[in-house]
C-alpha cells in the first residue's frame, strides 16, 4: 500500500486509470442529476495532465518500470495484476487521453439536450477506465479483463440511443463478433499459461523472459496461440472477416465513434500484438500480414461506393488498421504503433468534422421540419462555403489520411509501406504481392477520401429547396478539440523532418531491430509514386465528382458489391446467424419431442404397463376367482328354478323322476 | 449444540413457530421465517469469517471444522456385526461457501415470497423445512445422514411447485419429484454397498462414514467395493466403475446434465419465483457438491478412468443447453435452460481434474447461484406485474422501466461472463483448468476446453438478443395502455434484493480470494487425493 | 272276450287323463276331477284284480273304501277349492302364492 500513496510513475500511472473510474462511479450515484459532464471532463482532463506531464516524461526512454501485486491463489498458482510501464505501454496511455480530452470537450457541444446524456458520460467514463487500464496492463489476464470491459462500453456507447433499431441491432452485433475474438484470447491464454505456468508480460517476454531465453516457437501449440491471439485482435482491430461490426457501429453517436470506432478501442488490438510480439513465429507472422493487406484492400474498395459520410470514414478505418496489422505482420511493430498514434489524430479528427457537419444537417432537417438522412452524401454539397473552418481541418485531416507529405500520415504510412518492400523484397517472390496491394490501396484511399471531400464540400448544395441560410459554422466548443487534433495531424509534432519517418521520435523510442536490410533507394521512390498517384486520385476525383462528369454506370456490379460492403453481411446472415438459429430450432425441437419425449413416452409406458396389469388383474387374475363363484351361482340359480312353489310342477316332477325310475327299471 | 447443528436447525424452528401460531396471525408468517433466515445467515456468515483456510478437509477428518461427532443408531444385526450410523457434520473448503451461498439465496426466496397469498403456513413451514434439509445436505459427512437430508429435500419442493405452482404445475411436480427419485433410489443400493464393504477401523463395524469410506486401507478384502483384487462385475462394468456410474447419475440428474435435464425447465416455469430462485441457486449446486464430495472423493480412481465422459457430458450440457436457450421464446424457460449451459461448465471443470478446473467449477457454482436466483427474480419481477413472459410480448422496456432494465442488463452481462462479475472467473478457470488438464495428464483433450469456450459466445448471442428483443427499440407491448400502467418500475423490496446479490457478483468478480482462500488446501488435497490413480 | 289286460288298458288311459289334468289344468276343479279320475282308474283296476281274490273280494272292498273315500275328499277338496275362491276370488293354482317363500 506504501509505494501506492508516494509519487511513483507506477502510482501516478493507477492514478491516470482511476480517475475515470471514480468519474464513471460518482455519476452512476448522482444519475440524472449528472448530466453537464463536467465531471467525467475533469477526470479525463487531470488524467492527461498526469499522463502527459508526468507519466510519459518519466518513462519514456528510460528502463522499463512494472510492479506486481498477488491478485488471488488458486491451487497453488498465484494470479497477480500488475502495472508494466515501458514506451510501448505509456505511449499508448498518452494516446487514449489525448485523444480522449478533446472528444470530451467537443461531446460537451454535440451531445447537449440529449435526454439520456447522464448515461453517456457515464458510458465514455467507463470506456476510458478501460481502455486506460488496458493500455498498462501487466498481465495477460487483466489485459483481457480491460479488453472484455472497452467492448463492453462500446456496446453501451454503440447502443446509447437504445430505440434507435438499428442500434440495437449494431451494438449486438459489436459485441458478438468481439466475443469471437475474445474466446480467442482467452484460449490463447490458456495455452500460454499451461505451457509457462505464468501471463505476466515480464516474466514471458521481458529482457530475461521465457522468450528471450528462447523457446522453440516453431511448435504446433505457440502457432495456435499466436493465431488465437491475432482472432482477439482480428476482432477488436475490425481485420477482414470479422471487420463487418465496425460500420454499422456507427450508429452510435459521432463522438462515441471518433474516440472508440477510430482512434483507441479498435487500435487495441495492434497494440496488443506489439505488446505480445516476441511470441509470434514466422508462420503467424505471415497470416497477420496477410489478412491485414485483404483488410486493408477490402475496405478500401467497399469505402469507394458508400453514401454515408460515417460509413466511408468507417472502412477507412479498417482499412488503416489492415495497415497497421501489415506493419506487425512484417515485424515492424513499432511503424504499427506509429501508424495507430498518428492515425489516432487525424481519424478522430475526420469523424469530429464529419460530426459537425452532420450536426449541422441535423439541424437544418429539424428546422425545415423535412425527412432526409443527415450522413448521406447525396444530400450535401458545397459545405465549404458554409464551413470553411470545419472544411479547413477536414482536408488536413484527409490529406494525412491519404500520406499527402508535411502530414503525419505521410511519415508512418511511408513506414509501413518502405518497410514492406524491404521485406518483401528479402523474402522475395510472392510475398512481393503485399507490398503492391499496399500501394494500391494507399491511392484508393487517397480517391474515396478526395470523393467524401469532392461530395460534401465542393459543388452546390444538393438539397436545393430547402433555405440553407440556416447552415453555418460549428460552435467553438467543437472546434477547438478539432483545432488541436488537426495540429496532431501534421508532421512536427512527431518528426522535426518532414520527409524521412526514420527520424520520428516514436520509432526510435520503440526502436525495433528488423531482421531485413534497408534499401535506400526505396526511400525516394515510394513517397513519390503514393503522392504522385494521390494527385492523379485526386484529380479524377475532382473531374467526376465536383466537375460532375461522371463516366460510370452506378447500377454496375462492382459499384453495388462495393456499396453493399460485398455482401459480406447478407453472406454472414444466411450462413452464421441463420444456421445458429436453425440449430437452435432443432436443437429444442430435439429437447421436446426426442428427449422430452423419451421421458414422457416412458412415463406413458410405464402407465400403459401399469393399465396392463390392472387389465390382466382385473380380469385375469380376479377373472378367475369370479368365474368360480359366478359358475355355482349360475348353477343355483338353475336349480332354483325347479323350486317354483307351484304344486302341479312339483308333481310332473315328481312324476318323471318316479317314470324315469320305472323306465330304468325296466330297460335294466 | 454445535454450530452446524444450530445452522440446520434453526429453520425448524421457525417451522413449529409458524405451525403454532394461527392462522389468524398468518401475516407475520413472513417476518418471523425472515427473521430466522437472517439469524442463519449471520451464523452462516460467522461461519465463514471462523474458518480456517490451512485445514485441509475432503478425505480426514482433521481436515474438517465446526465437527460434530455423535452416535445415533446403533443396532445390533447378530451375525451381520453392529449398525453404525452416527450424525457426523464438519465443513471443509467445499462445502464451507456452498452453506453461505445457500443461506443467501434463501434471504432472497423469502425475500421474493413477500406476496405470496396462498396458504401462508403451509408455504412458509414447507419452506423452513426446505431450507433445513439443504444446510443439512451440505454439512453431513455421514452417507446415511447425507441420504436422509436428501430426500427430505425432494418433498417440500414437490409440495411448493404442486400447490403454488403455474398452469402445468402437477405435471411439472411430479416429473421433478420421480426424476430425482430415479437417481436416488439406485444411490440407495450404492451406499449399501458401500457400507458393506467399508469397515470402522476403529469399532471395526461396517460404517456409513463417508470419510471412511475415501480411505482405501478401511475397505474389506473381496467385499463389493474393495479396492485391491477386486474383480467384481456387473454386466462386465467392475464394481467399482458401476458404483461410480450410480452415484454420478444420482447426483447429474440434479446438476442436470443433459440428457438429463428436461424435469428443469419444466420445474423452473412451472415452479413460483421463490422456488425457482431456490431450484437455480441451491439445488443444482447439490449436484456439483455431490460429484465432487462423493463420486470424486470416494471413487477416484473410477473418476480418472470415466472423466473423459464427464467432460464430454459436460460440453454437450455448454452447447446443447446454449442452442436450446436460444431457441426459447418464454423468458423463464431461456434462463433455465441457460443454467443447463452454466452448470455444464460446472462439469467440465469437475472433469478436468486440476487445481484450476476444479476451482473453477466450485466458483461457477457460487457465481450461478448469485446470479442464476437474480434473473430468476428478474422473470419474477415482470411476470408479477402482467402476468406474461413471453419475450415477443414486449419491446422497449427501457424506456418504461429503466431501473429494471439496468438491473436486468447487468445481470446478463454478468451471466454471460463479463469481467468484473463472477460468472467471468468461473468460466475464465474453467477453460484454463481444462486446457492445462493435458499437461497434467488428467485425459481431458484440449478440444473440451475450446469446445466449451463457444458456449460463451453462445450465452452472449442469447442474452444480448433478449436485451435486444425485450428491452430496446421502440416500446410496444402486447397489453397495450393497460400493461404500459402495469409496468411499473422496480420497488424499494425489489431493489433491496437485487442490489445485494449483483454488488455480492461484483464484489466476488474483484476479490475472487473470497472464496478461492478457503478453497484452495481443499482443492488441493482433492486433486492430490485424485492424482495417485492417474 | 274281455280280458285283464283291457281292464289295465282302460285304467291306464284314464289314470293318465286325469294325470295331465292334475298337472296342466289351471282350475283347482279340473284338478280334483283329474284326481277323482285318477283315482278312479285306481278303483278300476281294484275291481280288475278283484278277480284273483275270490275268496274274501279284496278289491271290491277296497274299491268301495276308495270310493267312499274319494267322495269324501271330493268334499273336502271342493270346501277348500270354495274358500279358497272367496279370499283369492280365484281357483287358478299358479295364482295362490301365499306360502311361496
Amino acid at each position: 500500500m506504501r509505494d501506492l500513496l508516494t509519487i511513483s510513475p507506477v502510482s501516478m500511472s493507477i492514478l491516470v486509470v482511476l480517475l475515470p473510474l471514480l468519474a464513471f462511479v460518482i455519476q452512476a450515484i448522482l444519475g440524472k442529476k449528472s448530466t453537464s459532464g463536467m465531471i467525467s471532463l475533469i477526470a479525463i482532463a487531470a488524467s492527461t495532465l498526469i499522463s502527459g506531464g508526468f507519466v510519459f516524461t518519466a518513462v519514456w526512454d528510460n528502463p522499463t518500470i512494472s510492479t506486481t501485486y498477488n491478485w488471488f491463489t488458486i491451487g497453488d498458482k498465484t494470479f497477480t495484476i500488475g502495472i508494466l510501464l515501458n514506451n510501448l505501454s505509456v505511449l499508448m496511455q498518452f494516446i487514449v487521453c489525448i485523444i480522449a480530452l478533446p472528444v470530451h470537450i467537443y461531446s460537451r457541444s454535440y451531445m447537449k439536450g440529449d435526454p439520456g446524456i447522464h448515461r453517456y458520460w457515464m458510458y465514455l467514463s467507463l470506456f476510458c477506465f478501460a481502455m486506460l487500464g488496458l493500455t498498462i496492463s501487466k498481465n495477460l489476464f487483466m489485459m483481457y479483463i480491460f479488453w472484455e470491459l472497452v467492448g463492453f462500453a462500446s456496446y453501451l456507447l454503440i447502443g446509447f440511443w437504445f430505440t434507435k433499431e438499428a442500434a440495437v441491432q449494431a451494438n449486438k452485433k459489436a459485441f458478438l463478433v468481439n466475443r469471437i475474438g475474445d474466446l480467442g484470447f482467452l484460449i490463447g491464454i490458456a495455452i500460454i499459461f499451461s505451457t509457462f505456468g505464468t501471463l505476466d508480460l515480464v516474466d514471458l517476454f521481458g529482457t530475461d523472459g521465457f522468450f528471450a531465453q528462447g523457446i522453440d516457437k516453431n511448435t504446433t501449440w505457440m502457432t495456435v496461440a499466436g493465431i488465437a491471439f491475432f482472432l482477439g485482435a482480428m476482432a477488436k482491430s475490425a481485420q477482414f472477416p470479422l471487420h463487418v461490426w465496425l460500420p454499422d457501429a456507427m450508429e452510435g453517436p459521432t463522438s462515441v465513434s471518433s474516440l472508440i470506432h477510430a482512434a483507441t478501442m479498435v487500435a487495441a488490438g495492434v497494440f496488443l500484438l506489439s505488446s505480445i510480439f516476441p511470441l509470434f513465429n514466422e508462420t503467424v507472422l505471415l497470416i497477420i500480414a496477410i489478412i491485414g493487406t485483404i483488410t486493408a484492400l477490402s475496405s478500401a474498395f467497399f469505402a469507394l461506393g458508400q453514401y454515408d459520410i460515417k460509413k466511408i470514414l468507417a472502412f477507412s478505418t479498417i482499412s488503416q488498421l489492415g495497415y497497421m496489422m501489415v506493419g506487425v505482420g512484417i515485424g515492424a511493430w513499432d511503424a504499427a504503433m506509429f501508424h495507430l498514434t498518428t492515425h489516432a489524430f487525424f481519424k478522430c479528427l475526420l469523424f469530429l468534422c464529419a460530426g459537425a457537419v452532420i450536426h449541422e444537417m441535423a439541424h437544418l432537417k429539424a428546422h425545415e421540419n423535412q425527412e432526409f438522412d443527415p450522413q448521406d452524401l447525396r444530400n450535401m454539397g458545397g459545405l465549404r462555403r458554409y464551413m470553411p473552418k470545419t472544411f479547413t481541418l477536414m482536408a488536413i485531416a484527409s490529406l494525412a489520411l491519404a500520406g499527402f507529405p508535411l502530414t503525419s500520415g505521410y511519415l508512418s504510412k511511408d513506414a509501413i509501406v518502405i518497410t514492406a518492400w524491404e521485406w518483401a523484397l528479402h523474402h522475395g517472390g510472392l510475398y512481393l504481392i503485399i507490398p503492391v496491394l499496399l500501394v494500391v490501396v494507399s491511392i484508393l484511399t487517397a480517391f474515396y477520401i478526395g470523393r467524401l471531400i469532392f461530395k460534401a464540400f465542393f459543388g452546390e448544395f444538393r438539397l436545393k429547396d430547402l433555405n440553407v441560410t440556416h447552415l453555418h459554422e460549428a460552435p467553438h466548443a467543437m472546434l477547438i478539440p478539432m483545432l488541436l487534433l488537426g495540429i496532431g495531424a501534421l508532421f512536427f509534432i512527431f518528426s522535426w523532418n518532414p520527409l524521412s519517418y526514420a527520424d520520428a521520435g516514436i520509432l526510435q523510442g520503440l526502436s525495433v531491430a528488423y531482421p531485413f536490410a534497408e534499401i535506400h533507394a526505396l526511400h525516394v521512390i515510394i513517397p513519390i509514386i503514393l503522392t504522385c498517384g494521390s494527385l492523379i486520385a485526386w484529380w479524377i476525383g475532382w473531374r467526376w465528382y465536383s466537375k460532375g462528369s461522371y463516366p460510370l454506370n452506378p447500377h454496375s456490379r462492382w459499384i453495388q458489391a462495393s456499396l453493399n460492403q460485398g455482401y459480406l453481411n447478407e453472406l454472414y446472415h444466411k450462413t452464421f446467424v441463420e444456421s445458429t438459429l436453425a440449430l437452435a430450432q432443432i436443437s429444442y425441437w430435439f429437447d421436446r419431442y426426442v428427449i422430452d419425449g423419451l421421458v414422457n413416452f416412458s412415463a406413458t409406458a410405464v402407465r400403459s404397463l401399469s393399465t396392463f396389469s390392472s387389465w390382466i388383474d382385473r380380469y385375469i387374475v380376479d377373472g378367475f376367482v369370479n368365474t368360480v363363484a359366478g359358475t355355482t351361482y349360475y348353477i343355483g340359480h338353475l336349480l332354483r328354478w325347479i323350486q317354483n312353489g307351484r304344486l302341479q310342477n312339483y308333481l310332473g316332477f315328481a312324476f318323471t323322476v318316479v317314470l324315469i325310475g320305472i323306465i330304468y327299471l325296466i330297460i335294466r | 449444540m454445535g454450530l452446524l447443528s444450530l445452522l440446520i436447525f434453526l429453520p425448524l424452528a421457525a417451522t413449529a413457530i409458524i405451525l403454532l401460531l394461527p392462522t389468524s396471525l398468518r401475516h407475520s408468517y413472513k417476518y418471523i421465517t425472515l427473521g430466522f433466515t437472517v439469524a442463519q445467515f449471520a451464523l452462516a456468515g460467522f461461519l465463514y469469517s471462523q474458518f480456517d483456510a490451512a485445514a485441509t478437509g475432503v478425505n480426514t477428518a482433521d481436515g474438517y471444522q465446526f465437527v460434530e461427532h455423535l452416535s445415533w443408531i446403533r443396532m445390533d444385526l447378530g451375525t451381520l456385526g453392529t449398525l453404525e450410523i452416527d450424525y457426523f457434520l464438519g465443513v471443509d473448503g467445499f462445502s464451507l461457501p456452498l452453506l453461505a451461498l445457500s443461506a443467501f439465496v434463501m434471504l432472497m426466496a423469502i425475500g421474493a415470497s413477500w406476496n405470496i397469498t396462498k396458504s401462508l403456513k403451509g408455504y412458509f413451514s414447507l419452506l423452513m423445512v426446505l431450507n433445513l434439509a439443504v444446510m443439512g445436505i451440505f454439512c453431513a459427512l455421514d452417507f446415511f445422514l447425507f441420504y436422509v437430508f436428501y430426500e427430505v429435500m425432494l418433498l417440500p419442493l414437490y409440495f411448493l411447485i404442486g400447490i403454488w405452482g403455474g398452469a402445468r404445475r402437477e405435471y411439472a411436480a411430479i416429473k421433478f419429484f420421480i426424476y430425482t427419485l430415479f437417481g436416488s433410489v439406485f444411490m440407495l443400493l450404492v451406499i449399501v454397498g458401500l457400507y458393506f464393504s467399508v469397515i470402522n477401523p476403529d469399532t471395526g463395524a461396517h460404517t456409513f462414514n463417508m470419510l471412511h469410506m475415501m480411505n482405501p486401507a478401511n475397505y474389506v478384502e473381496n467385499s463389493f467395493f474393495g479396492y485391491i483384487n477386486n474383480y467384481n462385475e456387473v454386466f462386465g462394468i467392475p464394481a467399482r466403475m458401476i458404483g461410480f456410474i450410480v452415484l454420478f447419475f444420482a447426483f447429474a440428474i440434479k446438476v442436470p446434465i443433459v440428457p438429463l435435464h428436461t424435469w428443469l425447465p419444466d420445474a423452473h416455469v412451472e415452479a413460483p419465483t421463490p422456488v425457482s430462485i431456490i431450484l437455480a441457486g441451491i439445488l443444482l449446486k447439490v449436484g456439483g457438491y455431490g460429484i465432487i464430495r462423493i463420486c470424486l472423493s470416494i471413487f477416484p480412481d473410477a473418476a480418472v478412468d470415466a472423466n473423459w465422459w464427464l467432460g464430454l457430458i459436460g460440453i454437450v450440457s455448454i452447447i446443447y443447453g446454449a442452442l436450446n436457450a436460444l431457441a426459447q421464446k418464454d423468458l423463464k424457460r431461456l434462463i433455465a435452460y441457460s443454467s443447463v449451459s452454466h452448470m455444464g461448465f460446472v462439469l467440465l471443470g469437475i472433469a478436468s481434474l486440476t487445481a484450476e478446473g476444479i476451482s473453477g467449477a466450485m466458483f461457477q457454482m457460487i457465481s450461478h447461484g448469485f446470479l442464476s436466483a437474480a434473473l430468476f427474480f428478474l422473470v419474477g419481477v415482470i411476470y408479477d406485474r402482467v402476468h406474461d413472459r413471453y419475450i415477443y410480448n414486449f419491446r422497449g422496456l427501457a424506456s418504461l422501466m429503466p431501473k429494471y432494465t439496468g438491473y436486468v442488463a447487468i445481470a446478463f452481462f454478468a451471466s454471460l461472463g463479463l469481467p468484473g462479475f463472477s460468472a467471468f472467473i468461473g468460466e475464465a478457470f474453467v477453460i484454463i483448468g481444462t486446457f492445462n488438464a493435458e499437461s497434467v495428464g488428467t485425459g481431458i483433450p484440449r478440444w473440451m476446453a475450446i469446445a466449451g469456450s463457444l458456449g460463451i459466445l453462445l450465452s452472449a448471442a442469447y442474452f444480448l438478443w433478449t436485451l435486444q428483443r425485450m428491452f430496446f427499440g421502440q416500446t410496444r407491448l402486447k397489453g397495450g395502455e393497460e400493461w404500459a400502467s402495469s409496468l411499473v418500475d422496480l420497488t424499494k423490496r425489489e431493489q433491496l434484493i437485487l442490489f445485494p446479490t449483483l454488488a455480492l457478483a461484483l464484489l466476488l468478480g474483484i476479490m475472487p480470494s473470497l472464496i478461492f482462500d478457503n478453497l484452495n488446501s481443499s482443492v488441493l488435497n482433492l486433486v492430490a487425493l485424485v492424482a495417485q490413480y492417474i | 272276450m274281455i280280458t285283464l289286460t283291457h281292464f289295465l288298458v282302460v285304467s291306464a288311459c284314464i289314470f293318465c287323463i286325469g294325470l295331465y289334468a292334475v298337472l296342466s289344468k289351471r282350475n283347482a276343479i279340473m284338478i280334483l276331477v283329474g284326481i277323482e279320475l285318477m283315482i278312479n282308474a285306481a278303483v278300476l283296476n281294484l275291481v280288475a284284480f278283484g278277480r284273483y281274490d275270490k275268496v274274501n273280494y279284496g278289491g271290491q272292498v277296497f274299491a268301495l273304501f276308495a270310493i267312499v273315500l274319494a267322495a269324501a275328499a271330493v268334499a273336502v277338496g271342493l270346501a277348500i277349492i270354495l274358500n279358497v275362491y272367496r279370499k283369492y276370488k280365484t281357483i287358478n293354482p299358479d295364482n295362490i302364492t301365499d306360502l311361496r317363500d
